[in-house]
């Protein structure tokens, strides 16, 4: 991690003083020498200014950055992570003083085991691994100071069961019941030393960790008999999704350079679940379209996944390289992958997608977005324009009346950076299957569609290309459409559209790129709302919605 | 490649009748997908599209009252740009005919 001057050197006096008041503490528990407890006890004020200083330090460097050597905001969270952690460990150090000045002398004597020695030990080591872990290129030593916890916890715990059973004895209580809170506080010394770890960790990763998600992360690459500690292993942060997972990629550097060996996702528990579910099921209907899951790890409310890292672009990739005889080969690809998927995974029952109660449900989470968005009813000269809620309430009783084909297996957030495509093995990918199941095939189309329009780019040319993409995913379509003898495919398309086009805004920064897309979820349900059944029959999705 | 932006205005005091005239001219022109403006030097021809964003605008104040209607759709004229496109049916192929 990054050593800026300010803040590596107050750190270091910090650390130098911690240094010195766990071996005060563990002279003082060792020899029961009252001047060592007051020696320890006059180090907090040293390590209080530290402390502090180093605090002051941290802010000054968030509101006024160091123009010449700026750190970035990760490191300096890592600074105060690590700095929090040090004070902890220095405060809980203080309560094992108190705590052992009013213990009979016997109490000391019941100290004077190996595997309090061995904490003592296990923390010193802790605190003379922090510098250098902070200078090391890697996180191998962080990780180490992270598994001392494990080790402290572990003895300490031991150590504890042997008091527990002397209890049991009923004798020496009180020097054993003196001893037993020691040992339990020395125990939570090592939460610290975690907390200090994942600090440099984070600065390491480039993003701030919880350690819970690193271990799972080891445990997760061991069952693939990779070794983080390896140094031929790196693992790279990859982005954030957004559910909040973070996913990072794991790398060998032995092999040709850097290449990525599996994907590494973590995060909610429920959301990887859904996510593993996912892709398990998608082997069970279509095998190979899917990624391997290497292995699944949980612990508490989170989980992590490593699984197979897919080559290939992502269709957006393709896109906005406008690459189009790449991307035409693209689509290609992708639209027998779901002739077959659609031919071999189509189920009795019909399971409308319902769009209008989806567009209902994230009405909310829209408007908190784009406030703007809301729009009121207006009558213009007589001429009624209905607010939104009332059209989609309409719009909603009128999807009742439509026709669904049998339900097939669908993506079920089928966007363009969910799609891959290998130029050289022409084969399809699907990635993110946690909203997978069973429903109308218009619903991946149309969100599909949307998510070319809603691309971030606004050059005439790419938004050409943008719209003869979705052009043709709506030909695709209206040929399966033809082929099942699907009547309502346009109608429901257009109730998808209009679905994806307002919930899309959440994801649209842009102002008047959000308000384009309203405008098109709005035009589309007017449009339905007038149709004569007559009309209805011969509807077809008007292409210049796909134009900007 | 005529790429410059042209510009036409006008402003003048009409009674109700021709305004309503101005304005069925307009309706006109959207009908028939051209509206014409020209002044001596130039003529432009608008071509409206199929959708455009329609904006109303009705200000009202102790002095005045005013109403603006701006019609805006995206026009494209350059024409180096791929038109076949990116999926063929092979069972129905499309004729690819421009007149």
């Amino acid at each position: 991690m990054q050593q800026p001057a300010s803040l590596y050197e107050p750190l270091r006096f910090l650390t130098l003083e911690l240094q010195k008041q766990l071996y005060q503490v563990e002279t003082y528990l060792e020899s029961g020498d009252l001047s060592q407890a007051e020696q320890s006890l006059k180090r907090v004020d040293y390590i209080d200014n530290h402390h502090l200083n180093l605090l002051r330090r941290i802010s000054e460097q968030t509101k006024t950055p160091d123009q010449t050597q700026p750190t970035d905001s990760v490191t300096l969270q890592s600074y105060d992570h690590i700095n929090h952690g040090l004070k902890a460990l220095s405060r809980q150090l203080q309560a094992i003083v108190f705590q052992a000045r009013n213990a009979p002398k016997t109490a000391f004597r019941l100290l004077n085991k190996k595997r309090v020695h061995a904490t003592f030990k296990h923390l010193t080591s802790g605190l003379e691994l922090i510098e250098p872990a902070i200078e090391a290129d890697d996180s191998t030593l962080a990780i180490d100071i992270c598994r001392l916890q494990v080790r402290i916890d572990q003895v300490c715990q031991a150590q504890l069961d042997k008091y527990q059973n002397r209890l049991r004895k009923g004798q020496q209580t009180d020097a054993l019941l003196n001893a037993s809170f020691i040992v339990r506080d020395l125990g939570r010394l090592g939460e610290a030393l975690l907390r200090i770890g994942e600090g440099i960790i984070s600065a390491n990763l480039g993003q701030m960790i919880q350690i819970e998600r690193y271990h799972s992360l080891e445990a997760t690459l061991s069952a693939l008999s990779l070794n983080p500690q390896e140094e031929a292993l790196t693992i790279r942060t990859m982005g954030e999704t957004k559910s909040g997972c973070t996913i990072s990629g794991v790398m060998s550097s032995q092999e040709s350079e850097g290449e990525m060996l599996a994907v590494f996702k973590a995060g909610d528990k429920a959301k990887l679940k859904e996510e593993k579910t996912g892709i398990e099921n998608w082997h069970e209907v279509y095998p190979g379209i899917a990624p391997q899951v290497y292995s699944y790890h949980k612990s508490g409310n989170k989980a992590a996944l490593l699984f197979e890292y897919l080559t290939g672009d992502t269709l957006e990739k393709l896109l906005l390289e406008r690459d189009r005889k790449t991307l035409r080969e693209a689509l290609q690809a992708l639209f027998q992958t779901l002739d077959n998927i659609w031919q071999e995974t189509r189920i009795d029952s019909v399971l409308p997608a319902h769009f209008m109660r989806q567009l209902k449900k994230r009405l909310k989470d829209i408007y908190q977005v784009h406030p703007e968005l809301e729009s009121q009813s207006v009558t213009i000269s007589g001429v009624k324009n209905a607010n939104m809620k009332t059209l989609i309430d309409q719009a909603e009783a009128f999807e009742q009346t439509l026709t669904t084909p049998q339900a097939v297996y669908v993506h079920g957030d089928f966007n363009l950076d969910n799609i891959l495509y290998d130029t050289l093995s022409r084969d399809i990918n699907f990635i993110d299957l946690h909203r997978s199941d069973y429903t109308d095939y218009v619903q991946d189309l149309s969100v599909l569609m949307v998510s070319c329009y809603r691309l971030n780019r606004f050059g005439p040319q790419d938004r050409k290309l943008i719209a003869q993409t979705m052009l043709a995913i709506y030909d695709y379509g209206h040929s399966w459409a033809q082929k099942i003898n699907d009547t309502d495919y346009d109608l429901r398309l257009a109730l998808g559209l209009s679905r994806s086009f307002l919930t899309s805004t959440r994801f649209v920064l842009d102002a008047s790129h959000a308000k384009a897309m309203q405008f098109r979820a709005r035009f589309l349900l007017e449009s339905l709302l007038k149709l004569t059944p007559e009309q209805a029959s011969t509807y077809k999705v008007p292409k210049e919605i796909y134009h900007d | 490649m005529g790429k410059k932006n042209k510009r036409f205005e006008h402003e003048s005091l009409q009674d109700k009748d021709a305004i309503v005239c101005y304005l069925k001219a307009v309706i006109q022109g959207f009908k028939k997908g051209a509206i014409e403006v020209s002044d001596e030097e130039d003529t432009i021809t608008l071509k409206p599209e199929k959708l455009a964003n329609l904006k109303i605008k009705a200000d009202q104040s102790k002095n005045a009252q005013s109403l603006n209607i701006k019609i805006q759709w995206s026009s494209d004229q350059s024409e180096d740009f791929e038109e076949t496109p990116l999926f063929i049916d092979p069972k129905t192929p499309k004729k690819k005919k421009k007149s």
